[in-house]
């Protein structure tokens, strides 16, 4: 009782402290160590914070690495990624996380999907990505991925102008959407995320690039349905961000608002823009090179990368007080909390003992 | 510590002394096992810790605050592992061990504060000490070497060398140094072997000893440099990169503040916490995996038990007996990666009378035999209470000062206090020292440390999980490694990976 009348207090208490803090009110939780440059910081369904390393511009022989945060902060874990192509330039982004608690990374080199049992350390790979013959010049590059309803994983490609589809328990990536406005030259298609209707993903692009825009300089947030046969619905324009801010990693908030991290030297800000499509507001240009969002709390955790500038002590993650939480992250086949579990088991049992005594 | 407690800890010594001394005493050590084994306990929880230092301690604790059953086995008599206090009579206490902390070091702050021992500031009011070759001087640390001495002969090698280092250490991931672009280099030269491509003048050389010494017990030759630049980097937090002035300094640093009633405080507070969960007197001497369980065989009590933490240093951790056998690796890094050579002796007057000299109570020196001294007296020594000089001997001077008889040991430190503080440094009213080497169940002190090549080979072993068998302490910490902090950390960390697999 004394333990229930505790947590009360801690969950009323909870979001007191949050509201305490302004709107963008920024706070370092960690900086990210060697070999740096912090891409997409994941927070999984425990709360935890899942950051891997990406490719440094200047070039490095080093693995990738996943850190494994607690929410203040607190590094708790690491694990060096296996079977990269040092030659090439490498990195890993944690994508999300399966149903057994695995995490699911986008490797560049080789263009691949691992599954990290954190429990173990083993690396399996789930998924390749096939360079396209169509684009010569570009190489995959798995950016962020989500998960849809059926176990499907979408993930965008920076480099070469699709959205992947890889098929439920892994194997070959298929070409799920190919479209010009996914073309955005060095700076292609970035987040996804699906959003709360679980029929619909949200992406960002880096830029128009390929032409297909009257501005190739402005990025954009673009809707596309997944439709009943599993086939992509029309790519719909939602919003179109500034010349050269370069939108990146998204997260979508219960209010539908739509948060989009502005990786340029351009912009250095997030964004907020209104399920309408009309943004909402901005944060104070203050970071170096966000690269991602993902909601804790009522907080926005960001890996800031300092991908241009390279300065080690700006290569963290933050927490971005924004004063709404966010949607439930999907995960296909993942069981409810064990408390409820637990719940449903003796409401179970309770109704099996009422049909005995009938 | 209470008076029980010290009665038990000098009736059981008493024990242990006589048994070892009398004749026949392997047949009596064998009667008393099997009658150990006749009334040892058997017991049953969800965790199992080994050790009750801050690691176990805290590892423990978490468990227990999260619902979990635990049982603490601690070989000592007592608990705190090698932070000991020392009692000076009526109520005030020195430390035998780990004494401060300082800034970056949260883990262990939020513990104190948690538990109501409050911080005050180590005494860093006057001038520092500095000799060098039997000449004595004095500088404030308030200058742009810190603690480090300031000495004009030196100053531009100090400067370069520790920017460099800091620097080197800047690349060095503390998760996984093994993993530095550069570790296969640094990991095959010792710092010795580095400051001389690096350095000119050999009384710069010297210094490094001084530094060496106190921070691992060690002379430069037994160090990696690796593993040097990694307990550099290791000398922050997460958002506070380390360097060799959070380190070394007392101001702003690692030595900055000290813990009320002595830092062995927060150990008996936690133990107080978890009560009868804490076994004394309880060396694990077995830890079987089988059938989905654990057996964890103390020479007081058999647990039986779903996970366990070895809260220890690694090279007691490789003395228990495992079944099945620990992975080669791991056991390749628990024989590699021995304890420091460290003695700690401390002086007790009946003030500290360097303060009216205007003097810290730091002194650092390349000659002799302690190389870095500190103010340790109780909180209320400015109001008249007693005053309290501790100093570090380390790496060979520790081994030479082992060599000594107990009185020309004490002789030539007091000595060389008289020399840093002045003739009445030579007559304390009381002193005492602790050889942590010769500490059964820590086997010196403050840390463990790597010699070259072992980091880049076993490294990645220090915190991987052997089936039911985490590991914790403070060796196995990425920042604040072989301070109370890491350790504090460390037990976190642990208690943590076995609260997500139970």
């Amino acid at each position: 009782m004394r333990r229930a009348l505790a947590i009360a207090l801690l969950l009323a208490l909870a979001p007191a402290a949050h509201a305490d803090r302004a709107r963008w009110d920024t706070r370092a939780l960690a900086t990210v160590p060697p070999p740096g440059y912090p891409a997409r910081a994941y927070v999984a369904p425990n709360h935890r914070i899942y950051e891997g390393t990406y490719d440094n511009p200047s070039g490095d022989t080093v693995p990738s690495r996943v850190f494994e945060y607690l929410p203040d902060g607190t590094l708790q874990r690491s694990w060096t990624i296996q079977g990269q192509d040092l030659s090439q330039a490498h990195g890993v982004q944690v994508a999300t996380s399966d149903a057994k608690g695995r995490l699911v990374l986008l490797d560049k080199a080789p263009a691949r999907v691992i599954k990290l049992d954190p429990r173990t350390g083993a690396q399996t790979t789930y998924a390749t990505f096939a360079d396209l013959p169509a684009l010569p010049d570009q190489t995959p590059m798995a950016d962020y991925g989500a998960w849809g309803p059926d176990g499907s994983l979408y993930v965008t490609d920076y480099q070469q102008a699709v959205i992947w589809r890889v098929p439920p328990g892994g194997g070959a990536a298929q070409v799920w959407l190919s479209d010009k406005k996914l073309d955005g030259g060095p700076f292609g298609t970035a987040g996804i995320a699906l959003a709360a209707d679980h029929r619909t993903l949200v992406i960002s692009q880096g830029s128009e690039a390929g032409l297909a825009a009257a501005n190739p300089t402005t990025g954009r947030i673009y809707t596309v349905a997944i439709g009943a046969d599993g086939r992509p619905g029309p790519l719909n324009q939602l919003w179109e961000s500034g010349p050269a801010e370069a939108p990146d990693g998204l997260a979508i908030a219960k209010s539908g608002r739509i948060y989009v991290a502005l990786v340029s030297p351009v912009a250095n800000q997030i964004v907020a823009v209104g399920p309408d499509g009309k943004e909402v507001d901005r944060s104070p240009a203050t970071f170096d090179a966000p690269s991602s969002a993902a909601f804790l709390g009522n907080s926005l955790i960001v890996a800031d990368q300092s991908y241009v500038n390279g300065d080690p002590s700006h290569m963290q993650i933050l927490d971005v007080a924004v004063g709404e939480p966010g949607i439930a992250e999907l995960i296909p086949g993942r069981k409810a909390k064990p408390h409820a579990r637990k719940k449903a088991r003796h409401k179970h049992r309770r109704h099996k003992r009422k049909r005995r005594q009938r | 510590m209470s008076d029980t407690t010290r009665r038990r800890f000098v009736a059981g010594a008493l024990t242990t002394g006589a048994a070892a001394a009398l004749p026949g005493a392997a047949e009596a050590r064998t009667r008393k096992t099997r009658h150990n084994a006749k009334r040892r306990r058997t017991r049953t929880a969800d965790v199992c810790v080994v050790g009750a230092g801050f690691a176990g301690l805290t590892a423990a604790r978490d468990l227990a605050n999260a619902g979990k059953s635990v049982v603490v086995l601690e070989a000592r008599k007592v608990v705190g592992g090698r932070v000991q206090n020392h009692e000076l009579g009526g109520g005030r206490v020195s430390e035998r061990g780990g004494t401060f902390v300082g800034p970056t070091q949260d883990h262990v702050l939020d513990l104190a504060q948690q538990l109501g021992v409050d911080k005050f500031d180590t005494y860093d009011t006057g001038d520092n000490v500095y000799m060098a070759d039997g000449r004595r001087s004095t500088y404030s640390d308030t200058g742009p070497t810190g603690t480090a001495p300031l000495d004009p002969t030196i100053l531009p090698e100090l400067a370069l060398v520790v920017q460099q280092l800091d620097s080197m250490a800047g690349s060095v991931p503390v998760d996984a140094p093994w993993n530095a672009s550069s570790a296969a280099d640094w990991d095959g030269q010792t710092l010795e072997t580095w400051i001389k491509n690096n350095s000119a003048s050999p009384k710069f050389r010297r210094l490094v000893s001084l530094a060496t010494r106190p921070i691992f017990g060690a002379e430069p030759r037994e160090l990696s440099l690796l593993f040097v630049l990694f307990y550099i980097a290791a000398s922050g937090n997460e958002t506070n990169p380390g360097t060799f002035e959070r380190n070394f300094d007392t101001r702003n640093g690692g030595q900055m503040w000290r813990l009320v009633g002595g830092s062995q405080q927060i150990a008996l507070r936690i133990a107080q916490q978890l009560g009868r969960r804490v076994v004394l007197n309880s060396p694990v001497r077995r830890i079987v995996q089988k059938n989905g369980r654990v057996t964890v065989t103390s020479d007081r009590s058999t647990v039986t038990c779903k996970r366990v933490i070895v809260a220890i240093p690694p090279t007691l951790a490789g003395r228990i007996d495992y079944h099945p056998l620990m992975p080669p690796e791991r056991d390749q890094l628990t024989q590699r990666y021995g304890q420091g050579t460290l003695t700690k002796v401390a002086a007790v007057y009946d003030k500290p009378f360097w303060r009216d000299q205007g003097l810290t109570g730091q002194a650092v020196s390349i000659d002799g035999l302690v190389s870095a001294t500190f103010d340790d007296s109780p909180q209320d020594a400015g109001a008249g209470g007693d005053g309290v000089l501790f100093g570090f001997v380390g790496g060979d001077a520790a081994r030479t000062y082992q060599r000594m008889s107990p009185q020309e040991g004490r002789d030539k430190v007091l000595g060389e206090f008289a020399g840093f503080f002045g003739e009445d440094a030579r007559s304390p009213k009381d002193f005492f020292e602790t050889r942590w080497t010769t500490e059964q169940w820590t086997r010196g002190c403050p840390v463990g440390i790597a010699g070259p090549g072992t980091l880049l080979a076993y490294g990645d072993q220090m915190r991987a999980p052997y089936g039911k068998i985490h590991w914790a302490g403070t060796e196995t910490s990425t920042y604040w490694n072989g301070y109370m902090d890491g350790a504090v950390r460390s037990g976190q960390r642990a208690a943590q990976e076995v609260l997500d697999e139970l």
